[in-house]
């Protein structure tokens, strides 16, 4: 699994519940499959975020300075809300070139989530990533540990 | 899949292979599978036969579902999977389509041979390069207004007849003449507007590509006559949909009917299989969308094709000519007829193959067959084949799509890196533009089944006939 290094930016979290929030790619033979882990479900958001950057791979150099957004989405539970908040990503990726670098959680609720993202534009949007779907989608939650999957279609 | 479901399987033939609905709960129709022992073993390891067995209960599901020779592992529907749903008690899923609306094929055959390409391919396959952008690249030298993208999306490949961009001649080669008369631009979101307002003539990313190939085998020389396919002979394989358009349309609408299919009654073992009634107000929602997105695939391929023939003219000279032969989707549902019955058709990764009688075959091809093709990889063979009368009643007049893939993304590139794969191509002779040397090694020819053996099943199951086999020596990469 990717261990991530935890940004300052993250003021808002509960660093002292927040370990190892973590992310890895699961073998499917058509698309990517996605698995997060963290304690909260700010941190399962934001590295699932993280997974999504690191399936753009490579981008182009960024056309301005860095800038902050607020991102707010909303759905009928947490798993849900997990697709809702990839496939907002994806939308300002392809369609404003726009990718998050470090993010504060406002809010993150079982069906709310409010983020305030820091980002860059880049000069042409990221290797295309179509949709984050909801076969095999799944959120757990063990020994106070949440873990989610969720395919990508690629 | 459970042993105790495969142990349901019945074969059919030494290509078909049915599982009863008695092979999982809530099945309204059987499942046949199209593959020989090798293909149906392989199909075994992914979760591709238990994705067809879930379309299977969708409501208004008519006689079976159907997966393709090259069917994989999808989410919802199985990638090469057909289901046909009733007008009046049926469904239209989203997720039947994918996220790619109208993903397809188009070939182009030109009037020069092998030898005129000598000294020639690298310049051509560089200019293909420069000029049609791949990969998430938009288009710099077409963005659409609000007003034009309407006309795309209203009348497809017929509006780039008016901007001189198509032919009479190229609607006439085309299915459903480039435009579905179900459109409703206004069913598409401002967002999926702005995902596409500049991706028109782009092949984006993925296993989409532009392809020059040389014919290497004709195996039925009327059909391959009638095709314009000749030994020898040099055409252009274009492969790619409706970019982030129609990605949009579809999250749109799984998210739309997700939540009304409890008003509905419809309870569903996945959710990605999300559908609503065929004549509720979402379906119809979808129906209009979709067919939008479907005439914005159209256009884009006829746009790729518009610079690709000027690319053709600058290099091989103004007598190379690109004539289209035909351009096919496989992923899309369509309204078509059978027995009368009028059936809303959902093809995901599965290419209609209508026969030489069917009265929506172009005029030019009555009495041969609709033309399909068949893309191998970038370094295998591609095939051309022609649809069968028979393949109506056996599969609604559908065949495959392609090889299909057998390894995932990370397997293939563990097993050989890009520089690897751009190396083996070469020493085919085969000239390659791609972006990404880590896409290169996911969509090398390592990572798909055998074409010949899936084109083969196609052709012994009667689904489609072989008519030429098709060499790549130029690959430009999405």
């Amino acid at each position: 699994m990717r261990r991530s290094v935890i940004p300052k930016t993250w003021g808002r979290m509960t660093m002292a519940s927040c370990p190892v929030p973590e992310h890895d790619f699961g073998e499917h033979v058509g698309e990517e499959r996605l698995i997060v882990r963290g304690a909260t479900l700010g941190q399962v958001f934001v590295e699932a975020a993280r997974g999504l950057r690191e399936l753009y791979g490579e981008l182009d150099q960024p056309t301005d300075d860095p800038s902050w957004r607020t991102i707010e989405v909303d759905a009928e539970d947490r798993a849900a809300l997990l697709i809702e908040w990839l496939n907002e990503l994806i939308y300002l990726a392809e369609s404003e070139h726009w990718i998050p670098i470090s993010f504060m959680i406002d809010a993150a609720l079982p069906t709310r989530l409010r983020v305030h993202a820091r980002g860059v534009r880049v000069a042409s949007a990221p290797s295309q990533i179509k949709a984050a779907t909801w076969h095999g989608l799944r959120f757990d939650c063990h020994d106070g540990m949440f873990e989610a999957e969720v395919i990508l279609d690629v | 899949m459970s042993d105790a479901m495969l142990a349901t399987a019945i074969p059919r033939s030494p290509w078909l292979h049915e599982l009863p609905v008695s092979s999982a709960p809530g099945m309204r129709v059987p499942a046949r599978i199209f593959a020989d022992d090798v293909l149906w073993e392989r199909m075994q390891q992914d979760r591709s036969i238990e994705q067809l067995l879930n379309v299977a209960t969708l409501p208004g599901v008519e006689e079976a579902v159907y997966a393709m020779p090259d069917a994989h592992e999808g989410y919802g529907f199985p990638v090469g999977g057909v289901a046909a749903m009733r007008m009046d008690d049926g469904v239209v899923s989203p997720g039947g389509v994918g996220y790619d609306i109208n993903c397809g094929v188009r070939l182009l055959i030109s009037e020069l041979s092998q030898n005129d390409l000598k000294g020639r391919l690298e310049p051509l396959v560089h200019d293909l390069s420069r000029s049609i952008p791949s990969g998430a690249y938009a288009n710099p030298h077409l963005r659409l207004s609000t007003a034009e993208l309407d006309r795309v999306l209203q009348e497809g490949s017929r509006y780039l007849v008016e901007r001189g961009m198509a032919t009479p001649d190229d609607l006439e080669h085309t299915e459903a003449a480039g435009s579905l008369g179900e459109a409703d631009p206004l069913a598409v979101s401002s967002k999926a507007r702005e995902r596409g307002h500049d991706q028109l003539g782009t092949i984006g990313s993925g296993n989409h590509f532009v392809e020059v190939e040389v014919v290497e085998e004709i195996y039925d020389l009327a059909a391959a006559e009638a095709f314009g396919l000749a030994l020898g002979r040099v055409g252009l394989l274009i492969h790619t949909g409706s970019r982030g358009l129609g990605h949009q349309v579809c999250t749109d609408h799984v998210r739309l009917m997700g939540g009304v299919m409890a008003r509905y009654g419809i309870v569903l073992p996945d959710r990605q299989l999300a559908c609503a009634p065929l004549r509720s107000p979402e379906g119809q929602h979808y129906l209009g969308a979709m067919s939008a997105a479907a005439n914005f695939a159209w256009a884009n391929r006829q746009t790729v094709t518009a610079v690709a023939r000027q690319v053709f003219a600058r290099v091989l000279g103004p007598t190379a000519g690109l004539r289209l032969v035909y351009d096919v989707a496989h992923n899309i549902a369509k309204l078509e007829e059978y027995g009368g019955q009028r059936l809303c058709v959902h093809r995901k990764g599965a290419t209609r193959a209508f026969g030489p009688s069917h009265r929506d075959t172009p005029r030019a091809y009555r009495g041969i067959g609709q033309p399909v093709f068949i893309p191998g990889s970038m370094g295998t063979a591609s095939y051309v084949l022609a649809g069968t009368d028979a393949a109506l009643s056996a599969s609604f007049g559908s065949a495959c799509h392609g090889a299909g893939r057998a390894l995932s993304r990370h397997m293939a590139k563990r097993a050989v890196t890009g520089g690897e794969v751009r190396e083996q191509l070469e020493a085919k002779g085969i000239v390659v533009r791609c972006h990404s040397n880590a896409e290169l090694a996911e969509e090398g020819p390592h990572a798909y089944k055998d074409v010949d053996r899936v084109v083969s099943v196609v052709h012994q199951a009667g689904l489609a006939r072989k008519v030429a086999r098709l060499r790549p020596v130029g690959v430009l990469k999405g």
